[in-house]
């Protein structure tokens, strides 16, 4: 399983950091073979992992099985990838609050809440699923762990002979030393340059999906560009460096999303096509999800990031579940001025919907740290709006 | 099959311990015992085994039949701004800090959060929460539930705490649903009513 968990998250959507950023001409989409069975032991061997894995993860807890968002995000890949591609891809919705998706060789997809929480429309959706069905597509797990074992063996080779040369000495030991490690550490590199390239393949096949699909290209960029800015937002918050702008990293398995910002948006410029956005399919498929998303999302003491995020998913309009979410985020922090801040975000998500239970407990425990006497009757109106609550007893306690 | 641990201090604890192997003790019945080096004095009603390797400075860990299947912890008066047990990541994944203007109910969501970030899993939930009396002063107890990520035994808890001369004194115990929990509740439940602050009496 090893080797197998290797290349798979190889094949993962975010990794660590690096490299070049040209407008390339997307390729024309390759012929493609439904059904397509596994091909030789190395292939069969990946797949039959796989396949294992796969159970396991269907039955798994943290897998939501939701047959209306189901339905939908086979919907969205199939626009993504054409019907004839998206027939056999199996979707998991895996209720983790990082930004993430992969896809397996067998046509297992997997999708992190994090990225459905995160993406604005439809299309940025799109081109992340697009992406992933390219390396499932161009088959990059199996080249990757060829790669791999070969790597290996030559590593472990060139060892051996290292050693044996330190063993029986001779004149040129040092110098056979010192070229053994400079294979090994060629070898190695080379082995993420390749992860590397293969992440740049993807987006190139991936605008090439989106380029004959009905979605807006542009979006790509759209969404790494709000990535970048919401990991500096956490950097900042944690009082850590940015790595938005690191070079290439010697064990980075992915471009900087610098780079990938730049070049998914020339690339996408090329295309000269405009498309749908597909804003409100999205946000009426997540309406039941998105509170539960951003509750996990809360949970992750990141103060900084959360807010940057909040803000870019309400763009111009602040909708009363993100004033909810911005309320519970500043109440968490607990400063008296964040109380205060709280307190206000509440208030303007009960103006947007004035039976909003969980906003009138919100202001009430924030009034009530502040010492507010106030929060006795907001937390009695949250008792009256929802007399059904789970924290009933411990409320009911707060306003004696 | 890489081994799990369903407790979230101690498996930080066991990565982190100093010193790296100390080593378990036997609790014996029936004896006052001050637990996680504090003032914190409770008499258990069988024997425990203590684990060696303690989630924080402020707590320790008790378990029956093993690490996972029942995990009794105590924290002895967490201080203001600090996190409940030792960090995995101060850098990648910090914990959130206890505050002594908390009230009562952010008590549960404090837990809930750390347990979020430690254990890397959304699937932990609070599923109740209630007043109670705790160490004679006016407390929290509340339930949790939680499975880890990529394993299908799913575990419950219940733990109880208040907050004393701004200090936070809590007692949890978790265990997996099947069998474990049931059985062995009471045995909590019988350790929190008679938890005291202040020296063991035998």
């Amino acid at each position: 399983m090893r080797a197998a968990s290797a290349s798979f998250a190889a094949a993962c959507l975010v990794g660590a950091a690096a490299t070049c950023a040209h407008a390339e001409p997307i390729p024309t989409l390759p012929p493609y073979t439904a059904a397509y069975q596994p091909q030789g032991v190395d292939e069969r061997g990946l797949w039959m992992e796989f396949d294992e894995f796969e159970r396991t993860l269907r039955d798994s807890k943290a897998v939501i099985n939701d047959p209306a968002l189901m339905a939908y995000l086979r919907g969205v890949v199939c626009r993504t990838v054409g019907s004839s591609r998206c027939e056999t891809v199996r979707i998991y919705v895996v209720r983790d609050a990082s930004f993430n998706a992969s896809m397996a060789p067998n046509g297992m997809m997997v999708i992190h809440s994090g990225l459905l929480l995160r993406s604005r429309n439809e299309a940025e959706l799109a081109a992340v699923l697009g992406h992933e069905f390219a390396h499932f597509e161009l088959r990059h797990s199996l080249a990757q762990f060829k790669r791999r074992r070969t790597a290996g063996d030559i590593v472990a080779w060139v060892g051996v002979a290292a050693v044996g040369a330190y063993a029986y000495g001779g004149a040129n030991t040092y110098s056979v030393i010192r070229n053994a490690q400079s294979v090994q550490t060629a070898v190695i590199g080379g082995l993420y340059a390749n992860g590397r390239e293969q992440e740049r393949q993807a987006d190139l096949l991936s605008m090439a999906y989106l380029k004959a699909s009905p979605y807006e290209p542009h979006c790509f960029a759209d969404l790494w560009n709000r990535q970048m800015n919401e990991a500096d937002a956490t950097a900042r918050g944690r009082k850590q460096r940015s790595t938005r702008y690191d070079r290439v990293a010697f064990f980075a398995t992915h471009p900087t999303s610098l780079d990938r910002a730049t070049y998914l948006r020339a690339i996408a410029s090329e295309t000269g096509k405009a498309g749908d956005e597909g804003q409100v399919s999205f946000m009426t498929a997540m309406t039941a999800w998105r509170p539960e998303f951003l509750d996990d999302q809360l949970k992750l003491n990141d103060f900084e990031g959360t807010d940057f995020l909040l803000g870019e998913l309400a763009g111009a309009q602040w909708t009363p579940d993100l004033l909810y979410a911005r309320g519970e985020l500043y109440r968490g922090r607990g400063n008296p001025r964040d109380l205060v801040s709280a307190i206000g975000f509440y208030r303007e998500a009960l103006s947007g919907n004035a039976t909003f239970a969980e906003a009138y407990r919100g202001i009430g425990l924030a009034q009530m740290r502040n010492h507010d006497p106030a929060g006795v009757d907001a937390l009695k109106r949250y008792l009256s709006l929802k007399p059904d609550a789970s924290d009933r007893a411990m409320i009911s306690m707060l306003v004696q | 099959m890489k081994p799990k641990f369903s407790n979230a201090p101690l498996m930080i604890a066991l990565a982190f311990s100093t010193p790296a192997f100390a080593s378990n003790t036997l609790v014996t019945s029936g004896t006052g015992v001050a637990v996680a080096k504090s003032p914190l004095t409770v008499v258990p009603d069988r024997e425990w085994n203590k684990m060696g390797a303690r989630p924080g400075r402020r707590s320790e860990t008790w378990t029956i039949d093993g690490d996972g299947l029942n995990d009794l912890t105590f924290y002895g008066g967490i201080e203001s701004n600090s996190t409940l047990f030792r960090e995995v990541s101060k850098r990648l994944k910090p914990l959130p800090r206890y505050s002594s203007t908390m009230l009562l109910t952010d008590i549960p969501a404090l837990f809930e959060n750390s347990y979020s970030i430690a254990l890397d899993t959304q699937l932990m939930k609070i599923d109740q929460v209630e007043p109670t009396t705790f160490l004679g002063q006016k407390g929290v107890r509340f339930m949790y539930s939680f499975s880890l990520k990529g394993e299908d035994v799913r575990r419950k808890g219940e733990a109880s705490g208040a907050i004393i001369s701004g200090k936070l004194y809590l007692i949890s115990f978790e265990a997996p649903e099947l069998f474990y929990f049931d059985r062995d509740v009471a045995g909590y439940r019988n350790i929190v009513a008679a938890a005291k602050l202040g020296l063991p009496q035998s």
